[in-house]
């Protein structure tokens, strides 16, 4: 019998509606982008006039701290993973769970606590002058603030990330190193850093793009136009300076810029998303190396939480009862839990269709196109995306605020789509990888696929998603930025109002309850859902 | 009868072809030996179906087998490792043998006799992930039971299991391919299953089928 000729692996099971599926998403998510960059192309083709913005200096600054805030995370992720991986402690699960948080806590937040650590009348400075007499100048502000902020938040994020590959190193290689007596510096050197290379260019250009894009952090803590950042100066320009001319340059200057990033980051190695269960530990280091170890995670573990447990204690101590007395807070919360439920269920629902099209793609090419929205936020972050939003509801004659809910959801959920699809398609792609060839040799249905087994088995993945996206649309300013009006507001956006009228105390309270919220929700939201799926731990 | 002639089938970068020609009779195991990397695994991926040949032909009893996808070949499965899903129990990991649409009380009472015919009877609601190696191994067989598919196809599946339960798994696998007349190929580096089990042996030397 004389066949096709192709010698095609038939392992995984047959599943043309998923793969549709995903690829009409696809579709569909790019036509939004689409929509979206049009409406700003349009916006500046139509615009006459001029625009004082100085987008090379812009440019210039946004690089630099993104840059800075970049090789310093990276720097400060290295030495936490490297002392974490060592040392062993009751409590360290919590540390490492610390850590994992840096990736939701609104940047608002660390913002917030970082003034009230290292500020003007921050605490540490408050100290100095009682003790000494004397005060410094804040470092809180400025490009000083914003690394400060930025590393505080992304060293953590590398932190547990890079844990996670050391953690991985197999016990053989460690037992070898072992038995030849390696030193300290030499184990680094031969096993944790080949270990650790492959992941720094894409971690590296993951941190640069989410410093680049940051918005809340520079907001609060640029101190004037000398530190704005592309992300601050297209907000500016809309909401104060009314220059949408100048919005729209900046916002394709945005946009190029990174794709730019993104093409360069594709061609490394990707991120683990899995996050590993550590290994039990069976070589300990010298004493001088370990007392070493202890400094950088004590040093890590303050820089991190300081600026957090000072928020709970300012917020909790300050403001709590009269913000609890707002009509309008409970009315921020409850728009902020709606739009984050919704948010977060949204992206559940694309990131699945997305995750289930692409582990059943038998060909690289369509599981390359349906990884290709995962890319959306990187490409047009939240205030370019926002804009983008803006700018073609009132094009198509829609009222911003009817709009508003809708496109607040829609833009949150794209923005939590790429940490959702690499939160779901590992696991949904080993499920294929060790089970793919029983499933199709017993010729289980898609619905009996998914029930039976990869549900159960994502019950935690599905979990984290949901915490993740819950939380990045909690603490989201940039697309509320926009947005909001005084009948439509979330707690970030009452918060950062509080701070515009200088009602700090208020501002406070927000913060802790912020954080409250966010902590709850990223550390119960993955033990509900994976008790509710009645999922195995792995 | 099982018959696979001339089955060309090449890696991509793989210089010569493999050329894959054997008989497997009805109630005998046909054993597959040769050397790591020799194609043993590539042989029973084409048998299943999760490769395609360039050329050649499967038969059993006379209808080809190629136009097939894995799940509708008359072909069941037993790998070394991975054969149930360790967060179902023991009879969900069976149910998922019975054909669609079966009753749910005539599917109990089933997978109750497939259990008790391999020698697990009371072990329905263990879980997957608390069985030892040689129960897997049990469970996997008792959905072959329902399946009834005529043809079983081994993939060293006594390589994980300590001596004592690697002599009684074998024994069972002898016994329900006689009792079957299922078409049994099992493949195998381990001379003692080879010597234990099979009536017909065959080796792969250079991509070719010898009979031993």
């Amino acid at each position: 019998m004389r066949l096709d000729g192709s010698a095609a692996m038939l392992t995984l099971p047959r599943r043309p509606f998923r793969v549709a599926a995903a690829a009409t998403l696809t579709l569909v998510i790019a036509a939004l982008i689409a929509a979206v960059l049009w409406a700003i192309l349009d916006a500046a083709t139509d615009a006459s006039g001029g625009s004082r913005v100085d987008i090379p200096h812009l440019l210039r600054m946004t690089a630099l701290q993104a840059g800075l805030t970049m090789v310093l995370s990276l720097l400060v992720g290295t030495a936490l993973a490297w002392a974490l991986n060592r040392l062993r402690f009751s409590g360290r699960d919590l540390v490492v769970g610390l850590f994992a948080a840096a990736i939701v806590t609104p940047g608002m937040v660390v913002a917030f606590g970082l003034l009230s650590v290292w500020g003007r009348n921050g605490w540490i400075n408050q100290a100095s002058g009682a003790l000494f007499g004397v005060g410094f100048e804040s470092p809180a502000y400025g490009l000083s603030g914003i690394l400060l902020a930025h590393v505080i938040l992304d060293g953590a994020f590398a932190g547990r990330i890079l844990l996670a590959r050391l953690d991985a190193i197999p016990q053989s290689r460690l037992k070898m190193g072992q038995s030849l007596g390696l030193s300290a510096w030499q184990r680094f050197a031969l096993i944790d850093w080949p270990a650790l290379r492959g992941s720094l260019p894409g971690l590296g250009a993951i941190i640069f793009l989410l410093a680049f894009t940051s918005f809340p952090i520079v907001l609060l803590l640029g101190g004037g136009p000398a530190n704005q950042t592309l992300e601050v100066a297209i907000f500016t320009a809309v909401r104060l300076d009314f220059d949408l001319v100048g919005a729209v340059r900046l916002a394709l200057t945005q946009i190029g810029v990174c794709s730019l990033v993104i093409l360069l980051a594709s061609a490394f190695t990707p991120v683990p998303s899995a996050l590993s269960r550590s290994a039990q530990p069976s070589w300990r280091d010298s004493a001088p190396v370990r007392v070493l170890q202890w400094a950088v995670l004590g040093l890590g573990a303050i820089g991190f939480a300081l600026p957090l447990l000072t928020v709970l204690y300012d917020g909790l101590a300050g403001g709590l009862l009269r913000v609890l007395g707002q009509a309008g807070f409970w009315r921020a919360t409850g728009t902020s839990i709606i739009i984050g439920a919704s948010s977060a269920m949204l992206t559940l629902a694309l990131a699945l269709m997305l995750a289930l099209g692409r582990s059943a793609a038998h060909r690289q090419g369509a599981r390359a196109l349906l990884g290709i929205p995962a890319f959306a936020y990187l490409a047009v972050p939240a205030v370019v995306l926002s804009l983008g939003f803006f700018l073609l509801v009132r094009t198509i004659g829609v009222p911003v605020g009817t709009a508003a809910p809708i496109v607040v959801v829609i833009a949150n959920s794209l923005l939590s789509l790429p940490f959702a699809i690499a939160t779901l398609g590992p696991p949904l792609d080993a499920i294929m990888r060790t089970r793919g060839k029983l499933i199709r040799s017993l010729g289980l249905s898609g619905w009996t696929q998914f029930v039976r087994i990869e549900y159960p088995l994502l019950g935690r993945d599905i979990g984290l998603m949901l915490a993740l996206a819950f939380c990045f649309s909690l603490g989201d300013l940039g697309v509320i930025a926009l947005f909001g009006t005084q009948d439509f507001q979330t707690l970030p956006l009452m918060m950062y109002r509080a701070l515009g009228s200088y009602k700090s105390n208020d501002a406070a309270a927000i913060a802790a309850l912020l954080l409250i919220f966010t902590i709850v929700a990223f550390v119960g939201l993955p033990r509900l859902i994976e008790r509710i799926s009645h999922a195995p731990r792995r | 009868m099982l018959r696979a002639d001339d089955l060309v089938f090449a890696h991509p970068g793989q210089g010569k072809p493999y050329g894959f020609s054997l008989e497997a009779k009805p109630g005998e195991v046909t054993a597959i030996s040769g050397a790591s990397g020799s194609g043993k695994s590539t042989l029973l991926d084409l048998m299943a179906g999760f490769i395609a040949p360039v050329s050649g032909s499967l038969t059993l009893d006379g209808q080809e087998l190629l136009p097939f996808p894995p799940e509708a070949r008359p072909v069941s499965l037993l790998l070394q490792a991975d054969n149930l899903f360790e967060h179902l129990s023991a009879e969900e990991n069976v149910v998922l043998g019975l054909p669609r649409g079966t009753p749910r009380s005539a599917g109990h009472q089933q997978v109750a006799e497939a259990l008790a015919e391999v020698g697990l009877t009371r072990f329905e609601a263990k879980q997957a992930a608390n069985l030892s190696g040689g129960q897997k191994q049990r469970v996997a067989l008792a959905r072959t039971l329902l399946r009834n598919r005529p043809v079983l196809l081994l993939d060293e599946p006594f390589s994980a299991l300590d001596d004592e339960t690697r002599q009684t798994t074998r024994e069972l696998v002898g016994e329900l391919t006689r009792r079957h007349k299922w078409h049994t190929v099992l493949v195998s580096h381990h001379a003692d299953d080879i010597a234990a089990l099979a009536t017909t042996h065959y080796r792969i030397t250079a991509g070719k089928l010898e009979r031993v």
